[in-house]
């Protein structure tokens, strides 16, 4: 369910994090029904544990909650960032790395896109499993590869016996059709 | 990327817009992937958990700014009333406690979650053993029985050198099968097995290879029970079965 505003239009991320910078629970509350599923299906994606993947989810949201006044949306969009901290985050778990914490305030996530309800975030999940639908297997290996285990260009290259630069042209292909879900 | 790599971009971005601005838009691009990802959702006491949490952390918050607080106004009141101080230190302990038993809850919560997921994972464990034993047991029973018949089969057609064993309980609806010498199949082919009826059409009695229900190599499958057989086949199959034979017997026997 989307959270409603008195005029039955969804309330945007942007007054969400207002009110959570003021400590208004209904807000958080609101934002982690809009993107809790998203996070949490892509740090189970990464992490194969459901377990392991609440507690990021968890995590991320508290964080959101200590230091929402902090996020500069002329940077990017909150859900990118959500997307994207949850993701490192899962990775560096997965490679057993050290702790991976970033801050509300520092590099910013451009979305591109409209997912502030379960509406747009349901048409956007058609339209990019539509264009993964039309690459390439080897194009889409190398971008999951990159993507849900973080694996660098040399890594894919050597786990695929294939030559660094085709590995690298495959994912610049792959990201240039992603890319078109959004024009 | 490695970390140094990492950092050297991480260092200039943080001075330059127009890449801090390149960078923010190709991890959006990247981020695109989590949508083609099967969508969950969490189990919902994580939200209750991240609830009480955020109201501990409230509530500590507030516990930071009474002493001081409190303080102040005690000094500023002594004169009037001595006893208010005390009072509001008295409150202050209790918030304090109460603080303190919300994040010993949330801790105990998480833990307990911890041990539930443990605990599930442990009994579908012991689950899948004693369906594992009660198939073996099952097995033995039916291959130990007076009512199970054995049919040999015979290789023809592009397999002569072919031959195989069913034993076949109708009583508890059960046929096992060993096979010998038939060769490995392409991917998208299935060699299925047919149970022919005194009468009507044949009756499917599984896969052999891939996809069908192997003990060591052996090949099991339940087929209605109280069925009188007049033979079993082998066909070649399109990958997963069909509900009739169409492709060719590699193996037959009469009962």
């Amino acid at each position: 369910m989307s959270p409603q505003g008195a005029t039955g239009e969804t309330t945007t991320d942007r007054s969400l994090l207002a009110r959570i910078g003021k400590k208004d629970e209904e807000a958080l509350s609101a934002l982690y029904d809009r993107y809790s599923g998203l996070v949490f299906s892509e740090a189970k994606r990464i992490l194969r544990d459901a377990g392991a993947a609440e507690e990021i989810l968890q995590d991320l949201f508290y964080q959101v909650w200590r230091t929402a006044e902090r996020f500069d949306p002329a940077k990017g969009s909150l859900a990118g960032w959500l997307l994207v901290a949850a993701r490192n985050r899962a990775i560096s778990k997965l490679r057993r790395k050290g702790g991976i914490t970033e801050e509300l305030h520092e590099n910013g996530v451009s979305l591109g896109v409209d997912v502030e309800s379960h509406a747009a975030q349901n048409l956007l999940i058609e339209k990019v499993r539509a264009v993964m639908k039309t690459l390439p297997e080897n194009q889409r290996q190398a971008l999951e590869c990159a993507y849900f285990q973080g694996m660098s260009h040399t890594e894919i290259a050597e786990k695929t016996g294939q030559p660094l630069g085709t590995v690298k042209t495959r994912i610049r292909s792959a990201m240039e059709a992603l890319k078109k879900v959004l024009s | 990327m490695p970390e140094d790599e990492a950092a050297t971009v991480q260092a200039h971005v943080s001075g330059c817009d127009d890449c801090a601005a390149r960078l923010a838009e190709a991890h959006g691009h990247a981020s695109l992937l989590v949508f083609t990802v099967k969508q969950e959702r969490p189990a919902g006491t994580i939200k209750a958990e991240l609830l009480a949490r955020v109201r501990a952390n409230r509530q500590s918050e507030e516990m930071n700014e009474w002493p001081s607080r409190v303080y102040t106004e005690g000094h500023e009141n002594e004169a009037k009333d001595a006893g208010k101080g005390a009072s509001s230190w008295l409150t202050w302990v209790l918030a304090t406690g109460a603080v303190a038993l919300a994040l010993v809850s949330f801790g105990l919560s998480r833990q307990n979650r911890k041990i539930s997921a443990k605990l599930e994972q442990e009994r579908k464990v012991a689950e899948a053993s004693i369906r594992e034993r009660e198939q073996i047991e099952k097995l033995v029973g039916m291959l130990a029985s007076p009512d199970t018949m054995t049919v040999k089969l015979a290789g023809m057609g592009e397999m002569p050198n072919a031959s195989g064993m069913v034993k076949f309980n109708a009583k508890a609806g059960m046929v096992v099968c060993e096979a010998e010498n038939l060769a490995k199949l392409p991917a998208d082919k299935s060699y299925q097995m047919w149970l022919v009826p005194m009468s009507g059409a044949p009756i499917s009695a599984g896969l052999l290879g891939p996809g069908g229900h192997a003990w060591g190599n052996m090949w099991t499958a339940d087929v209605p029970a109280n069925i009188q057989a007049k033979a079993f086949a082998v066909t070649i199959e399109p990958a997963g079965g069909m509900e009739q034979p169409t492709g060719p017997k590699v193996l037959l026997g009469a009962t």
